[in-house]
């Protein structure tokens, strides 16, 4: 009875320290979305947990002072789309060259890729966009979507998953049925591993949409703007009493990846407990 | 001609081992090559100069204030990310406990894990703002007589770099010790509690033991991606560290020296290689002596 009626005890206090955990978690999200629904006036009148009416006006505001948040939006969309599809193809692809085909020098890939996972690559920036500069491809989305078919990340992830999904008697009825080794690949792993893929891909997705250091060094071209950097632009004077309209353009940022964690935690939680996903 | 079976390997692999070759490898080569010239965005012709960029940073009080500055901030924040998701992760993976929900907890912990770091800073720096909610919070609560300029004192600037960072990472942390948790045999529990093992010593000799290679690898990528930061305080104050260089990273100061206004491309990059070095040495060291046989191996 003293037993359970301690652990009855600890349980309690466990329950409302996660509550305060989760309110130090959520309560600064909360905030963000409510405000971009306020105007500046009630915003500075305190802080309220409950929406407002006035998210149009403070678009129009984010509008008439010339920030172009849906071509922002277009751009991040494009290049973090673009950029995942590749990164999860040649992941999957070259993971599955190593864990399917015995040829010499797999262990060393292998091996390499880890060790690359491990390296800090965002340091050698200076020395990317240079090498851009020289072949004009500074300003473009091409400098920014084509390094994506290097992700160690992608093919270290696509090792793991494919290890337990890739028989040797699928390939082997494939190639009884006269199928290609790429069309193997593209007709019976693809579609096997395609929970894996969703998994590595929201998380390229996410990565890619979130990313501030690389366009911002990168793209020069106001039109060229991602979202981020357009949320460097309402850190500047032009918006500085402007507080509705400043949560709404952050909100603009994070809702489109809350509502795929909405629909998707499942995947994304257990694509990190499977292992290292690299962000 | 027809390929043997075996050498279709090569070409899957291809795509990746020729694009790491070109957007990975070459860069970094590049950015070693270019620390040793005078290279800048505005000349076409830069001439080798051997160690001078080194030898300027090292000239120079900034660059050791970077490195400072950043080690600071990461162990600061990577302290209570570990602590409290050890903490929570006990507790959710529990046979005793049998807390309810754990899924949905955990779901939410991770969710600002998700969300644009660049948004993040610009949130905090719009709560902290002189005329934002915490002051307004402070205020009418009595806690402060009058308004304050938080991000003008160098420690509360460096508290809400590490505060963001702990509330981004810990959610991460959790999911990953729970899932080396859950991979430990209950047997082994069971049998300690026949041996009448207590819950501190069943962690103590079972379970840290056993998360050992996890922890490294927490451990490791923690501090990688530490090493880089650079959206949260470029974001939080003006971009060059304010107050007093008190968030100035190293990603800051590589930055500031690339953008500087004759954009020192030389120094940006000695800046890069010095980080670089240091990051893979602490990162590959760590994961060489202290990780299991299975991880060193993969070296």
């Amino acid at each position: 009875m003293s037993y359970k009626l301690s652990t009855n005890l600890t349980r309690a206090a466990i329950y409302v320290f996660l509550t305060i955990l989760l309110i130090v978690t959520i309560v600064p999200i909360w905030i963000l979305l409510v405000n971009a629904t306020r105007s500046t006036t009630e915003i500075q009148q305190g802080i309220s947990l409950l929406p407002s009416t006035h998210t149009l006006e403070n678009y129009q505001i984010l509008e008439g002072k010339g920030l172009n948040m849906p071509r922002g939006f277009m751009n991040s969309l494009f290049i973090s789309v673009t950029s995942t599809f590749l990164s999860v193809y040649v992941g999957f692809l070259a993971a599955y060259g190593l864990v399917a085909y015995k040829f010499k020098g797999r262990h060393f890939v292998s091996s390499a890729v880890v060790l690359i996972v491990l390296i800090p690559l965002q340091l050698s920036i200076i020395g990317f966009f240079q090498y851009m500069s020289r072949l004009g491809l500074t300003d473009t989305f091409a400098s920014l979507i084509l390094p994506a078919m290097a992700s160690a990340g992608a093919v270290f992830f696509g090792i793991q998953y494919l290890e337990s999904v890739v028989i040797q008697d699928l390939i082997d009825a494939g190639r009884v049925d006269g199928a290609s080794e790429f069309g193997i690949f593209n007709r019976i792993i693809l579609p096997l591993a395609v929970p894996g893929a969703v998994t590595l891909g929201i998380f390229g997705f996410v990565a890619s949409w979130n990313n501030f250091f690389n366009p911002y060094i990168l793209i020069s071209s106001l039109e060229k703007y991602t979202l981020p950097m357009l949320v460097q632009t309402l850190r500047g004077d032009v918006y500085r009493t402007e507080y509705g309209a400043i949560y709404l353009g952050l909100a603009i940022t994070i809702v489109p990846v809350i509502i795929i964690y909405a629909l998707l935690s499942r995947y994304i939680i257990n694509g990190i407990a499977l292992g290292s996903v690299k962000e | 001609m027809t390929l043997k079976k075996e050498h279709y390997g090569y070409l899957f692999i291809a795509p990746f081992v020729i694009a790491f070759l070109i957007f990975g490898l070459y860069p970094i080569y590049n950015t070693f090559y270019l620390s040793f010239t005078n290279t800048t965005l505005m000349t076409k012709n830069a001439d080798f100069v051997g160690l001078e960029n080194y030898q300027r940073l090292f000239a120079d009080n900034t660059f050791m204030t970077a490195v400072k500055n950043t080690w600071v901030l990461w162990i600061l924040n990577f302290i209570p990310q570990i602590g409290i998701a050890m903490l929570v992760s006990v507790w959710f993976t529990s046979s005793r406990l049998k807390l309810k929900g754990v899924g949905t907890w955990r779901a939410l912990y991770f969710l600002p894990n998700l969300l644009m770091p660049a948004s993040i800073a610009a949130l905090f720096f719009s709560f902290f703002s002189f005329y934002g909610p915490v002051n307004q919070f402070v205020v009418r609560a009595g806690i402060m007589p009058e308004a304050v300029h938080w991000l003008q004192n160098p420690t509360v600037t460096r508290a809400i770099v590490i505060f963001i960072q702990w509330w981004m990472w810990f959610g991460q942390t959790i999911i990953i010790l729970m899932a080396g948790m859950t991979a430990i045999s209950l047997s082994l529990y069971e049998s300690a509690m026949v041996d009448g093992a207590n819950a501190w010593q069943m962690f103590r000799r079972i379970t840290l033991p056993l998360l050992k290679p996890i922890l490294i690898y927490i451990f490791v990528t923690s501090l990688v991606g530490g090493m880089q930061m650079f959206d949260i305080p470029y974001l939080l104050t003006d971009g060059r560290g304010s107050p007093d260089q008190s968030i100035l990273t190293n990603n800051m100061l590589m930055y500031l020296k690339f953008s500087s206004s004759r954009g020192h491309i030389g120094a940006a990059s000695a800046v890069g290689v010095l980080v670089f070095i240091m990051t893979s040495v602490c990162a590959l060291g760590i994961f060489y002596f202290l990780g299991d046989r299975r991880q060193r191996s993969a070296l």
